[in-house]
């Protein structure tokens, strides 16, 4: 940004009481008012992309399931799609749904797990604590499906591991029917309640053309008015027998964001619900060679915080050659940063967390500000020789 | 527009029990499906290893006793598993299970996160074995 030295920055993070996650931001302020800002991401890099070169197909499913502990069935579900999709087998119809009806309560943890961090940073606690509290009936479901709360593991290369019973189809019911009236609640609160509007209405707005130009995707680009979703656009697994709507919302401002996300959430609920009562027979596995035969394909799914994309590429042996993850919290930096001038230094928080950021899976490389000749600084030119000598 | 309207809800929680679990002190029953500590079955066992090449995070090992009369035990590293149940579903003999009862594991030592598995016999016999002096442990107890 501006190197001027007259100006007052003030750095927060990457460790700040305030931000869960690291990340280093500088904003540059004129007394109260924003006057730009930079953001420096990187400290929880851990070398996934790279780890996954030494660890068998199989093996990389659980690797991959931990770039993010919110959305993990979602990372696994795009993997297992490209590796399917290079052995050339298709898995069953009712794996297939299961997936779905994960991915979706997925979603709606993810969602509600933000509505409470977003409220706490615009320091509503009370909204926090009792979204976190409904958060745990989902987390219960998951845990009853797959025996575990965070990372369900339910993907198999070639299907899921956890069938759904009647039982357990008539406990999910009864968990959203009580989730989606407490979301009825949310949404009543983030659209009446003065002081939440307050910090929300017409706060860090962005027009349609705006996050056309800086790339915005997911919840934070449909706020703005852009109807873009894998799900609909590009539909996988059985989406396309289970449609959902694209939820926008035109003010394109914070609030909006509250209310695509909510609506998501309904939408979710009733596409499981819809799933449920006419989940697809058949078996849950089919087989899918320990040898993937060469070649390269990608996958695209749509993550809670908008499209995540896996390229895949197999020599023929049993570790792929290369699995390369794009995340959607790395694509909607540009709109904090811009967003952010103009706006007061107290709006911050709200409008970071607005966008929904996960750290875990933004931090894909290193980039390093070249100042004076240190050699421990590299320009992104010899970083970008390096990346292909490195992998080749 | 109005003020406070999470104001109900508030007063109601006034009245109602701790959404928290009150946990050491009253234990809720695990779910059936909980993905808890490993199990092994030795009477199945074919010796395959498939449960070992697939496990993600190298917590499973079988060490051969006697290969001809499939005698052997498995040595089970509880603090390295990430309870996936890949091994589980890679097991073509349902030798595999996670337990629902078992997953209060904590300890404060590395010990006891070292399971042996197998026949007594076996296990006995190994840790003579492995007890003499010059043999290699992979594992030296703390
Ligand atoms: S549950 Fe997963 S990590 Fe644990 S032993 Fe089995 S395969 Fe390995
Ligand atoms: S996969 Fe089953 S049969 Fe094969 S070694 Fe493992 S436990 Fe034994």
């Amino acid at each position: 940004m501006t190197t001027d030295t007259n100006k007052f920055v003030i750095p927060i993070g990457p460790q700040h009481p305030a931000l869960k996650e690291p990340a280093n931001f500088e904003f540059w302020v004129d007394g109260e008012i924003v006057t730009g800002a930079s953001v420096r991401l990187g400290y929880v890099h851990r070398g996934i992309e790279k780890g996954a070169e030494a660890r068998t197909w199989t093996q990389n499913l659980y690797l991959m399931e931990r770039i993010c502990g919110i959305c993990s069935h979602v990372h696994a579900t795009a993997y297992t799609l490209g590796v399917e999709k290079l052995a050339g087998v298709a898995a069953p119809p009712r794996a297939n749904a299961i997936r779905q009806l994960m991915g979706e309560l997925e979603r709606i943890h993810s969602h509600m797990l933000w509505l409470g961090v977003a409220a706490h940073e615009g320091g509503f606690d009370s909204l926090f604590m009792y979204s976190w509290r409904d958060r745990e009936t989902v987390m219960d479901l998951l845990e009853k499906i797959s025996g575990n709360k965070v990372h369900y593991s339910a993907n198999l290369l070639g299907g899921v591991k956890f069938d759904i019973t009647p039982e357990l189809a008539a406990e999910i019911h009864k968990g959203l029917d009580f989730l989606e009236e407490r979301n009825k609640f949310y949404l009543k609160v983030i659209t009446t309640d003065e002081t939440f509007i307050g910090r929300t209405r017409g706060i860090g707005t962005m027009t349609t053309e705006k996050a056309e130009f800086l790339g915005a995707i997911g919840p934070t680009a449909r706020a703005s008015g852009i109807a873009r979703d894998i799900r609909v656009d590009a539909p996988y697994l059985i989406y396309d027998q289970f449609p959902v709507k694209v939820m926008t919302h035109t003010s394109g401002d914070l609030h909006g964001r509250f209310i695509v996300r909510i609506n998501e959430t309904f939408e979710s609920i009733r596409v499981i619900r819809e799933i449920l009562d006419h989940l697809p027979g058949g078996e849950l596995t089919t087989r899918v060679p320990r040898r993937i035969p060469a070649g390269e394909a990608v996958s695209r799914v749509e993550a809670p915080r908008g499209e995540l994309l896996y390229f895949v590429a197999s020599n023929g042996s049993e570790k792929p050659e290369r699995v390369k993850v794009r995340t959607p919290s790395l694509c909607n930096w540009s709109t904090v940063l811009s967003l952010a001038i103009g706006l007061k230094l107290a709006d911050m928080p709200m409008l970071l967390s607005g966008i929904d950021p996960c750290f875990s899976c933004n931090d894909r490389s290193v980039g390093l500000k070249s100042a004076n000749q240190d050699p421990q600084i590299w320009s992104w030119e010899k970083l970008r020789q390096y990346g292909i000598e490195y992998y080749r | 527009m109005s003020v406070g309207t999470m104001i109900s809800d508030l007063l109601r929680s006034l009245f109602t029990k701790p959404a928290t679990e009150l946990y050491p002190y009253v234990k809720t029953p695990a779910p059936l499906r909980l993905r808890g500590k490993l199990m092994w079955d030795p009477a199945r066992c074919a010796g395959c290893q498939l449960c070992i090449k697939d496990c993600p995070s190298n917590a499973i090992e079988l060490i051969v006793i006697d290969k001809v009369n499939k005698r052997f035990i498995m040595r089970y590293h509880a603090d390295r598993c990430t309870y996936c149940a890949q091994c589980v579903e890679s097991c073509r003999f349902n030798c595999l299970g996670m337990s629902n009862k078992d997953w209060e594991m904590a300890a404060v030592k590395k010990q006891p996160f070292e399971i042996y598995y197998g026949k007594e016999e076996d296990i006995a016999l190994f840790m003579e074995q492995a007890a003499k002096p010059g043999t290699d442990q992979s594992c030296p107890p703390e």
